[in-house]
């Protein structure tokens, strides 16, 4: 397919598809994850950058913006990041590991281990941030 | 569907899928330091601004942070920009969009190494 038939053919509608899981098989449901997880540490990644920056206005403005992010709140949205970061690194070995050729008929158990330990981790970390 | 093989979309180039999976497994390994680092060390990780300053005052920590960060921005732009083809965008907007991330990666990497820089300023005594 050419970059101008690809153009012609855009559809919203398609585009958005992959968001769709219901009546999916496994994969669509990792591909999803994979994708809402990219999106939300991509976010993420860039907000964290955006306040460090009150590394540079020296101690007082860091000890103040690091009690103002020890609120609950800011917390719960840590461990939404912790819990998006394991899957979304998990699920990423399980993809690199099959473009080499890897586990190929073995995919889907992949999947599961990978979405099982994330899960399993992520309540580990919940334990330990909420205590 | 699972079962089939992983392979670069339509209008993503090989070498940038190949480099958007090998840099997301670099991601992970500098991320597991990165956090172990700054949550675990010591006893509740680095909570104070001079404990940040003592740890990227260490050459060999900045570079390794510097790294993290110039590998988790070109994973983190090349993962979107694979998002993006999804929605079959003019090639006209395909290049827009290369130098548009082109620039938000070199601006963000600037600022993170200039970040860094001043950080280690503070532990100089500036």
């Amino acid at each position: 397919m050419s970059a101008s038939d690809s153009a012609e053919s855009f559809s919203v509608k398609e585009a958005f598809k992959w968001f769709d899981v219901r009546k999916r098989d496994p994969g669509m449901w990792a591909f999803a994850l994979n994708r809402l997880t990219a999106l939300g540490l991509v976010f993420y990644l860039f907000l964290h950058l955006v306040v460090l920056s009150t590394l540079a206005r020296g101690p007082q403005a860091y000890a103040d913006f690091l009690a103002w992010i020890g609120s609950p709140v800011f917390v719960f949205g840590e461990w939404m990041v912790v819990i998006a970061g394991l899957y979304h690194g998990l699920n990423g070995i399980r993809i690199a590991l099959t473009s080499l050729g890897i586990g190929l008929p073995r995919q889907a158990q992949m999947f599961y281990i990978a979405l099982g330990v994330a899960v399993l981790a992520g309540a580990a970390f919940g334990i330990r941030m909420f205590r | 569907m699972l079962g089939d093989k992983p392979a670069p979309k339509d209008g993503e180039n090989f070498w940038l899928w190949f480099l958007k999976i090998f840099s997301g497994l670099l991601v992970i390994v500098l991320l597991f330091v990165h956090l172990a680092v700054n949550h675990f060390m010591g006893n509740q990780g680095l909570l104070t601004f001079h404990e940040v300053v003592a740890y990227l005052s260490h050459p060999w920590v900045a570079a390794m942070e510097i790294a993290f960060l110039i590998i988790v921005i070109s994973h983190a732009l090349m993962g979107t920009r694979s998002i993006i083809l999804d929605f079959k965008p003019a090639p006209s907007l395909v290049r827009a969009l290369n130098w548009t991330f082109l620039g938000i990666g070199l601006l963000s990497i600037g600022y993170g190494v200039w970040l860094i820089r001043v950080v280690i300023y503070w532990g100089s005594g500036g």
